[in-house]
């Protein structure tokens, strides 16, 4: 009989004594930050060819206000990889991320339909991948982004291997 | 055997298919009924201004030249259309210029619908539709066959569908038709008084505005005198098609029948124009809602839901889809319904909790209607002020568990557990607190694996057994916290505090924290 408010302290740590979380990659974080500099550029050369056409003195600022808010974002998408996790039970999958939203999601093996492993042209260069986890729930939300390939790999036949150890019908 | 033209592309291999079964055409009078619909479209698009200017010969001529169109087009596609049973799988072939041979494995098979629009029943025809996982519609819609082979083809892939193999291995040949030649018995449930379909129809919003919106309609006619053609028929097809929906309801819901058949599964038949007969094998219903609509609430009714994982989502107009299990009825109705159907739930017991106190930031009127709660079998989540609605979730149907939390959340210490299933609904468990949620997805997971574990386990036993009961905890149910379940229809009769193997010993997290 524990008291359940101090044996969880933090959204993104639950049961701290029985879950080894695992991080991903924080080489996602250079990912992120490329994806996100690249809609910033474009962002502020769209306001910059407009400051120079159109030339109201709000122009500056709209675009000082983008670049700040770049900045923000990127701020918080360096510390949002540090909160993805995931952790590999006996029966099911964990699945945390999000700072502003947390969101832990459950996910049976057995539940599993199938796997994706998915990685983007900036993701291949910098040698990571996605492996997203379906079941016939759409809501399911059970995606790792930014694990090496080798993880990645070794993951989606791990959880092939249980998946179809454990499968069944609906 | 049919060697239609064109056969030979994507046809599977014959040597597989021969000894089992020959392909097997749809009912020679499908195209014309396919066609029928048809040709009420060409006609609403040619419309009366094409009328006026060929006048009645000219335009009856060219109705009917499209029309023989349509029906040769649609009898072409009959004959190329076919349907078999191979093994465990339906197989339907289909189309002369893009073929498309569809193998639908039947252990997937969440449901089948007969459906007997107005045309058919005056034929004496139906249509098999089939639901499927994973098809955002219903698949294989097989239009039409006579009542008789629709019947015996339903029982037959239900009967394959099982979780065991079929029970007489002969089934795969020809034996269906002694099966059902003897209709299959049904044990009746309950049946919807038409008289009380009708009111609880005019006691929706719809209903009730309808004279409002007539008034305000004549009014702006009479002061406009603007009497003109296309006015009317505009304003008239705009309301209609918010304001025609109960009557849509009453024509739909009609008759409704419930039942059980030999094998319990669930069988409903409902609708009046378009009848329906739905056969839901037990173990495929992924949730159970309840609703109390507002305007119902005096007279004490309420409205049942059934997910079935083969019907898509929520859609908007839920006409359409096949989801009802009570239009309309009391209390004690539905709790004989919810026990059928979800067996060992008593739907009078369901105890939640309220979520803690500190959540009335977040709802600041509703909040002691929110409420979840575990009982042996489903997950209980309630909520929802002007129309109160609760849903059970068999644990064996869960799919996922998720704990979600919000920046306001986070600053009161709470967090939402959601419950996922295949039927694209969630039991929510909102504004839990965060601790509660935490042991909540835990007792979930371990739940949702124990019920899982029992129905696969044994595999002979089929949809008949009652869902699995985790051991229910020997203890006697603890008292009530105080306000712990909102004043509605429902009274609480237990209070189940988590339970089972593998459940966490501590029991507190379900006394409520005292505010702090």
């Amino acid at each position: 009989m524990s008291e359940p408010s101090r044996t969880v302290v933090d959204a993104l740590e639950p049961w701290p004594d029985t879950v080894a979380w695992r991080p991903v990659s924080p080489k996602l974080i250079i990912v992120e930050l490329i994806g996100l500099g690249a809609w910033i550029a474009f962002l502020v050369a769209g306001l910059s060819v407009g400051w120079v056409i159109g030339g109201q003195s709000w122009w500056p600022i709209a675009i000082a206000a983008v670049v700040l808010l770049g900045v923000w974002r990127a701020v918080i998408e360096a510390r949002a990889v540090g909160a993805w996790g995931y952790a590999e039970r006996d029966k099911d999958l964990l699945v945390r991320h999000g700072l502003l939203v947390r969101h832990l999601s459950i996910v049976p093996y057995a539940r599993m339909q199938y796997v994706d492993v998915t990685a983007g042209p900036l993701e291949r260069a910098f040698g990571l991948a996605t492996v997203q986890l379906h079941t016939a729930a759409a809501a399911s939300d059970a995606r790792i982004p930014g694990l090496p390939p080798d993880e990645a790999s070794r993951l989606r036949d791990r959880l092939t291997a249980l998946g179809e150890d454990r499968a069944e019908g609906l | 055997m049919a060697a239609a033209p064109g056969d030979a592309p994507g046809e599977p291999p014959p040597a597989a298919a021969a000894g089992l079964e020959s392909r097997q055409r749809l009912h020679p009078l499908s195209p014309l009924l396919n066609g029928a619909k048809s040709i009420v479209v060409i006609i609403a698009a040619l419309s009366w201004q094409t009328y006026g200017q060929l006048g009645a010969a000219h335009f009856a001529i060219v109705v009917a030249v499209l029309a023989v169109g349509v029906v040769i087009f649609s009898a072409v596609g009959w004959w190329n259309t076919g349907y078999h049973v191979v093994g465990r799988e339906l197989r339907i072939a289909e189309g002369l210029v893009w073929r498309r041979n569809r193998a639908i494995p039947l252990d997937r098979l969440q449901a089948v619908e007969l459906r007997r629009p107005l045309l058919a029943q005056l034929t004496g025809l139906a249509e098999l539709r089939l639901e499927v996982v994973g098809g955002g519609k219903t698949e294989a819609p097989l239009a039409y066959l006579t009542v008789r082979e629709a019947a015996i083809l339903r029982e037959r892939l239900l009967a394959l569908s099982g979780r065991t193999p079929a029970p007489h291995p002969g089934a795969t040949t020809a034996d269906p038709a002694a099966h059902a030649a003897a209709p299959p018995a049904e044990a009746p449930l309950y049946r919807v008084r038409n008289q009380d379909l009708l009111i609880s129809q005019l006691l929706t919003p719809q209903a009730l505005f309808l004279p409002v919106g007539i008034a305000w309609v004549s009014t702006q006619f009479l002061m406009e005198g603007s009497w003109t053609f296309i006015g009317i028929a505009s304003t008239v097809t705009a309301m209609a098609g918010v304001l025609l929906q109960p009557i849509r309801r009453v024509l739909q819901d009609w008759n409704f029948r419930a039942a059980h058949d030999q094998d319990r599964r669930l069988v409903l038949h409902y609708g009046l124009l378009e009848t329906r007969n739905q056969v839901v094998p037990l173990h495929r219903v992924q949730t159970v809602r309840v609703i109390w609509p507002l305007l119902w609430r005096r007279k004490r009714w309420l409205n049942l839901r059934l997910d079935i994982a083969g019907y898509s989502g929520p859609e908007p107009g839920d006409d359409k889809s096949s989801d009802r299990l009570m239009p309309v009825g009391d209390i004690g109705t539905a709790r004989a319904l919810v026990a059928a159907v979800l067996p060992g739930v008593d739907l009078a017991t369901l105890a939640t909790s309220p979520p803690p106190a500190r959540a009335r930031w977040l709802h600041p009127f509703a909040l002691r209607f929110h409420g979840a709660g575990l009982t042996p079998d489903v997950f209980v989540s309630r909520w929802g002020r002007v129309t109160r609605e609760l849903s059970m979730v068999p644990y064996a149907r869960l799919q996922s568990v998720r704990v979600v939390q919000g920046p306001l959340q986070r600053r009161l210490g709470l967090a939402t557990v959601y419950a996922d299933t295949a039927g694209g609904r969630a039991g929510i468990a909102r504004d839990r607190d965060l601790a509660e949620a935490w042991a909540l997805a835990e007792q979930l997971a371990v739940r949702a694996r124990q019920a899982r574990g029992l129905t696969t386990a044994p595999p002979a036993t089929g949809p008949a057994t009652p869902p699995p009961v985790p051991v229910a905890s020997a203890s006697p149910p603890a008292p009530v916290p105080p306000g712990a379940v909102a004043p509605g229809a429902i009274a609480p009769a237990g209070w189940y505090p988590p339970s089972g193997p593998g459940a966490p010993d501590d029991e507190a997290y379900w006394q409520r924290p005292s505010p702090s």
